[in-house]
């Protein structure tokens, strides 16, 4: 039985520096960021792209390390679900360890990851619409 | 050069078959039989995914060396590829050359794969469909 998974959701690129990473893939690759986020306290800059219904996410430091060249590598992918708490009990009751929902960066949506059960790849899901807009984080 | 979408996102791993089930029994996928088999030049065996608009893509290396063999080797399963749909492959990869990026000959099936050095690391092909 299935978890309601309708489509990739989004695509991380990790890097030592998103801005750069993000750069080469706009100017070079053809791809436009849409949008450019950091988050305070937590020292992270992520630039957003979107390739249809697939997000592109370049994540990385706020502060890029001095000196060195940047370097990025595929970093996970999200599936977008219907019922995030219907997904996750079908996935533990599949022997899968996954997180407790819980608000995402999105507007309105609820995260889970996926902690083993996946070959490697680290992934989560989500749902949009999930919560009222004021609960979700900053 | 216009990206339209991701095609694919390429997954090695150690067992075609069991990383398939995986896919299937945790998430509901169906894998596309019609798609898939062995490609002795690469070294690998694959098969697809559909997810939404793009595909997952099931890599297991068939061969001691090769780039899916050492990506195996030095990190196990995981994540391999990112491939972008583009309209003209051709076009496109002379678009690319004429910027400095290394990328090599279009395929005859309308695939070329840009040097990992020219994307920071990411290992990204593209991709011409219909």
């Amino acid at each position: 039985m299935g978890i309601g998974a309708t489509h990739i959701d989004h695509i991380v690129i990790g890097s030592n520096d998103s801005a750069a990473t993000a750069k080469l893939f706009s100017e070079t690759y053809g791809i436009e960021i849409k949008r450019v986020m950091s988050r305070p306290g937590t020292g992270a800059h992520m630039e957003f792209a979107k390739l249809q219904e697939v997000v592109l996410e370049f994540a990385g430091p706020g502060t890029p390390p001095e000196g060195e060249e940047p370097r990025a590598r595929l970093g996970g992918f999200v599936f977008a679900v219907e019922d995030i708490d219907a997904a996750v009990a079908a996935l533990r009751a599949h022997g899968c360890t996954v997180e407790e929902p819980h608000a995402a960066v999105q507007p309105g949506a609820k995260l889970a990851g996926i902690k083993d059960g996946t070959h490697g790849v680290p992934l989560a899901i989500i749902q949009y619409g999930a919560l009222p807009i004021e609960e979700t984080k900053a | 050069m216009t990206v339209k979408r991701i095609d694919h996102v390429g997954l090695v791993v150690k067992d075609l078959a069991e990383g398939v089930a995986t896919f299937e029994k945790h998430f509901g996928f169906i894998a596309d039989g019609t798609r898939g088999g062995e490609i002795e030049p690469l070294g690998i065996k694959n098969a697809f995914v559909p997810v939404g608009e793009s595909d997952l893509e099931f890599i297991q290396p068939i061969t001691e060396d090769g780039p899916v063999a050492r990506f195996a080797q030095e990190r196990g399963e995981g994540q391999f590829l990112l491939s972008l749909e583009v309209d003209d492959i051709a076009a496109t990869v002379e678009h690319l050359r004429g910027l400095g990026v290394r990328v090599a000959d279009p395929s005859p099936g309308g695939v070329a794969f840009v040097s990992m050095k020219s994307a920071f690391g990411v290992n990204l092909q593209l991709v011409q469909r219909g």
